[in-house]
């Protein structure tokens, strides 16, 4: 996997969210697609051993950024200041572009891919709406940041509720208004998301799995589909990470 | 007259001779993948690193592989059980014209039966396109066959022999798991063994202690464990006559030579290549030869 060494210039942390900000003139990311991140110091050592795969957030044809959560030893390390940045190109499959109208939904942190999806979305002049959950575990500082780079979006606080995502889904209402529904968020909200669309809505669903190459060689990040009548696997990393919901073999 | 190992890479510029003999072919560099960690997408970084191409693990029939998680990180290295998902053999076969690039294709196989075993080697033993066949005799992650091929000599002596016999030209490879090398080395080796590849991932466990549960049963590959291949390849090189093809935790070019002075003639990288370019290991193993004024087939077993 080839790593760039690339200059970050910016970091802000809102509890254990972290946005990157670093200097990126190479592939153009498309929406949805994602990056092998690493710092310099643990490639030296290979402490941990295995760059962690962030979704593209943002890009403004100079810098690129990433929003992720501190989980682990490899999120700690990338949102350390002095960290050297080591990122592979944009990579992957992301969201088919639809001509509208559209409704994007998130939630948690998985937000992330939706920023650069609705900044495409809003160039092409399709016509979106956004719903976006705030968890009760999310710190104020986040939820201002959420509201601020994404002031077109309907927020929905969902703390103490007991099915997060059904309170965000039936935000959205009639789902035939719309073309296609996009969402990225945790693993029950996009089935979620997959179940209320099946049959009346197409939809796409940013998916994760735990990845090792990224470039397809492993077959470490596996998705399981339909395909032909029979469920089988496919790699998130090549294949994906964006999927229409149907395929998906949940 | 050996060719020169001449690409538009650094190591090509500093003109050092890369080239070894394995089985009677010429490979290029002594760099090949380990199976299982180079897919057709990376066809495109291949020329001038690898001296061959090993495409992952075909069985006889297709295999889903197992359900996610597949990987986890561990200590200087990672787990893994995928469980051998592959298109199986006849589709594999369909499209092996995408893996020309101009380098040998060494086909790695596995099977659940001796039978079976034998029977794909018999298939590839005819097609003009591959170079040689490793049997994986040691894949911890499949629930049938796996592990018992390499269960012992006894073992491991019939299925190389059986596949020996349906492979009468093929230079034949054996991939082995480090526990009992040294005697299913022997084995492998009287049975008609050309070369053996040591070694396979080895067995590991990953807990979440926090949900009480086992994460992921699989095989530890990554730099933890190149001290327990080059411990293998070191051991099994000194007792066998066929060349031994080093793999485990190689990331940079002092790995290479370090297997190679443990008794290696080649080198595969596997896990190492998903944190570096194999490219850039390459590059500082000519830098090694040429500060040292080596040839890279001089370097085996030269401790």
């Amino acid at each position: 996997m080839k790593l760039h060494a690339v200059e970050v210039l910016y970091r802000e942390r809102f509890g254990d969210h972290v946005l990157i900000r670093y200097r990126w003139t190479g592939t153009i990311p498309e929406p949805g697609q994602f990056v092998m991140a690493r710092t310099a110091t643990s490639r030296r050592g290979f402490e941990p051993f295995l760059s962690r795969p962030l979704f593209a957030h943002d890009y403004d044809g100079e810098t690129l950024s990433l929003l992720f959560e501190i989980r682990g030893r490899g999120t700690a390390l990338l949102a350390s200041e002095e960290a050297g940045l080591l990122v592979s190109a944009p990579l992957g499959r992301g969201f088919a572009l639809d001509s509208g109208p559209v409704a994007l939904v998130g939630g948690g942190v998985w937000v992330s891919p939706l920023k650069l999806l609705a900044k495409r979305l809003v160039r092409s002049g399709t016509t979106r709406d956004v719903y976006l959950e705030i968890p009760g575990t999310a710190p104020k500082a986040y939820a201002a940041w959420i509201s601020e780079n994404f002031p077109d979006a309907t927020l929905v606080p969902t703390d103490g509720c007991k099915d997060p995502s059904q309170i965000v889904l039936s935000r959205l209402g009639d789902l035939t208004r719309y073309a296609t529904v996009y969402a990225s968020g945790p693993a029950e909200m996009l089935a979620a998301v997959k179940q209320v669309t099946a049959g009346t809505v197409p939809a796409q669903l940013a998916t994760r799995e735990r990845m090792a190459c990224a470039n397809g060689s492993c077959y470490g990040c596996a998705i399981p589909i339909w395909w032909r009548g029979e469920r089988t696997y496919v790699r998130a990393c090549v294949e994906g990470p964006v999927f229409p919901a149907e395929v998906l073999a949940w | 007259m050996v060719a020169r190992h001449t690409p538009s890479s650094a190591a090509g510029a500093l003109a050092v001779d890369l080239t070894v003999e394995l089985c009677g072919t010429t490979l290029t560099t002594p760099l090949m993948p380990a199976a299982g960690t180079f897919s057709k997408e990376m066809l495109g970084e291949a020329s001038g690193v690898y001296g061959a191409i090993l495409p992952k693990t075909v069985t006889p029939r297709p295999r889903t592989g197992n359900p996610p998680p597949r990987v986890a990180e561990a200590p200087s290295g990672m787990v893994n059980s995928i469980g051998l998902q592959n298109p199986g053999l006849e589709n594999f076969l369909e499209s092996l014209g995408d893996y020309d690039v101009g380098l040998p294709l060494f086909v790695s196989v596995a099977a659940d039966t001796i039978g079976e075993f034998a029977a794909v080697c018999e298939r590839l033993s005819s097609d003009g396109r591959v170079a040689a066949v490793e049997l994986n005799l040691s894949c911890p992650n499949v629930e049938h066959g796996g592990l018992q091929f390499c269960a012992g000599p006894v073992a491991v002596t019939e299925v190389v022999g059986a596949c020996r016999a349906v492979l009468p030209v093929k230079p034949l490879l054996v991939k082995l798991t480090n526990e009992g090398v040294v005697r299913n080395s022997l084995a492998a080796e009287e049975a008609g063994a050309d070369a053996l590849t040591l070694i396979n991932t080895v067995p590991a466990l990953v807990v979440n202690a926090r949900e009480r549960k086992v994460f992921l049963c699989g095989g530890l590959s990554g730099p933890a464990i190149k001290p327990v291949a080059l411990r293998a390849v070191y051991e099994v090189s000194r007792v066998v006559g066929i060349p031994v093809v080093g793999v485990g935790g190689a990331a940079s070019g002092t790995d290479i030579a370090e297997f190679m002075l443990a008794g290696a003639a080649a080198v595969q990288i596997g896990a190492g290549s998903f944190v570096r370019e194999p490219r850039l290991a390459l590059e500082e193993f000519a830098a090694y030869l040429r500060e040292n004024g080596l040839r890279a087939r001089d370097l085996t077993g030269l401790l």
